[in-house]
């Protein structure tokens, strides 16, 4: 007979990074609402996420992130992330909408916003994030109804951050097809964490570790499409240490975000 | 709370996929099901052109090896046509499998294709159940699943189906489809993750023919298993998706 929990619940804080906030143009997101994120999180043992407007990545990043502050208003589990987009956004104006909103990451989408991820495009903006230390957020695609499953180009991601050890980039939403580039690239790149949301690979957690330690793998849970617990009931699972499971689980966010969980 | 209930792993491949990295070592899926709780894992190999390679696979390197924890599940492919009644009965009667993978979308058609009508016939008339999608890339617009499976459960109305990824993945079409018609099962497993998706077949009725499955050695047992054991349902209804509907299902 199986043994399970079936009422499984973290046994230390969690911090999502990796959520979105609010509506988007293509369909009707399960989840749109404070409450309804905030309930989610309650039901499953998330204590803070890291939240994301889908208008900023869509359409413009101004607009989105101005919604998606006015959608938390004052709600402190749930921490604003900004889009960008560099190849439009004015990079000082940018900046002073993230530090008066006391923002600490964002967000770019390379082949959503049809740009290559080169230092000839994104340099100036890799110096600012450099020195303000902004960590970005990429993710490997994102879908609308006008743009398909176009990833990124795993060569630009290399070439470019190789020259800037000192910028802190997150691979958002690495999936079990990537294995064969993002293993390398992790392994080859120091200041490369990754985001593990759709990381449903077999042994994932453990290859992960095994490659880079504990100290640059994320929690994430892509919602409101996916639910937030799985993947924590998969690290609960893992023998982790118990400072593994907490860094892997909100520490390693905590630390990029500056925001504390608890 | 730790509690004991039978759990039925439905959907697994044997064989190797380098891709992804993974062996198709026994004692690794062992130990994973050891890990997630798993009493018994259903096996199949769709990999080979050669179903008869295959299902010995299936059978030397998992099920005669391990007997209490693997289940052979048999394929065949309609590009062989002549070797299909063959290598069926040989798995049912002499390997003794417990049901059919079919895997369309290496045949190049959708499970409608004419090629599959003597496999259909000859499952019919033996009532093994059949696992495959509900919808190949392949499909005309305007095809949808309940279409599909209402012909099916017609014309072949002793044969159980199980649509794989459909009860935990995109296609709430699939709700549908077996919420209308008899004789169709949902099986759980797929890299994709939609909000709700185990509660809302649940919600729709269909707690008695939701199955629990991994896609290993591609998906890792615990994200799959976490998908039912923390979904928004009763424990009760957590425990016959994990287990006890497979076993009805399979007469385990
Ligand atoms: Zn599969």
């Amino acid at each position: 007979m199986g043994k399970v929990d079936l009422n499984f619940m973290p046994n230390v804080p969690v911090f999502d990074a990796n959520a979105a906030l609010g509506r988007r143009h293509d369909k009707r997101v399960n989840v749109d609402t404070v409450e309804g994120t905030i309930a989610e999180m309650d039901r499953t043992g998330v204590t803070k996420a890291l939240v994301y407007a889908p208008h900023g990545a869509a359409y413009d990043s101004t607009e989105g992130n101005q919604i998606l502050l006015e959608t938390i208003g004052n709600n402190d589990r749930l921490i604003p992330q900004f889009c960008a987009n560099p190849t439009f956004d004015k990079i000082d104006d940018f900046s002073k909408s993230v530090n008066s909103a006391n923002v600490k990451t964002i967000r770019i989408f390379p082949p959503l916003h049809n740009y290559p991820f080169a230092e000839w495009v994104v340099g100036e903006w890799l110096d600012w994030a450099e020195s303000e230390n902004i960590a970005v957020w990429i993710p490997v695609n994102y879908e609308t109804n006008w743009h398909g499953a176009l990833d990124i180009d795993p060569t630009q991601l290399h070439d470019t951050l190789k020259n800037r050890p000192n910028v802190n980039v997150i691979i958002s939403e690495i999936k079990y097809a990537d294995f064969p580039w993002i293993m390398p690239l992790i392994r080859s790149l120091p200041n490369i964490s990754v985001e593990i949301s759709r990381w449903v690979i077999i042994d994932g957690i453990q290859r992960l570790i095994n490659a880079i330690g504990d100290q640059r793998i994320l929690f994430g849970s892509r919602f409101p499409d996916s639910p937030m617990s799985p993947q924590l009931y998969n690290l609960h699972h893992n023998d982790l240490s118990d400072s593994s499971l907490k860094d892997i689980c909100a520490g390693n966010t905590e630390r990029l975000t500056g925001v504390k969980v608890s | 709370m730790i509690e004991s209930t039978p759990i039925i792993d439905f959907h697994a491949h044997a064989g190797n996929w380098t891709n992804r990295a993974f062996p198709d070592n026994p004692e690794v899926y062992i130990k994973q099901m050891d890990i997630t709780g798993v009493d018994r894992t259903c096996m199949n190999c769709i990999w080979f052109g050669d179903a008869n390679w295959a299902n010995n696979l299936v059978h030397n390197r998992f099920v005669s090896a391990y007997p209490d924890r693997f289940i052979g599940v048999a394929f065949v492919t309609p590009h062989y046509p002549e070797e299909c009644i063959y290598e069926l009965d040989r798995s049912f009667d002499e390997l003794n499998f417990k049901f059919l993978k079919l895997y369309p979308d290496y045949y190049g058609q959708s499970s409608d294709a004419d090629g599959y009508k003597p496999i259909f016939e000859w499952a019919n008339q033996k009532e093994i159940p059949i696992m495959c999608h509900g919808r190949y890339g392949t499909d005309a617009p305007g095809t949808t699943q309940l279409k599909r499976y209402e012909k099916f459960t017609k014309d072949y109305p002793k044969i159980k189906w199980v649509i794989a990824h459909a009860g935990g993945g995109t296609e709430l079409d699939s709700v549908k489809t077996a919420k209308e018609l008899p004789n169709i099962w949902l099986e759980t497993c797929g890299s994709g993750n939609p909000l709700n998706a185990v509660s809302y077949a649940v919600n729709h009725g269909l707690s008695d023919r939701l199955l629990f499955g991994s896609d290993m050695p591609i998906m890792d047992y615990r994200n799959q298993i976490a998908k039912v054991i923390t979904a928004d349902i009763s424990r009760d209804d957590k425990k016959k998706i994990l287990g006890l509907n497979a076993i009805k299902l399979l007469n385990l």
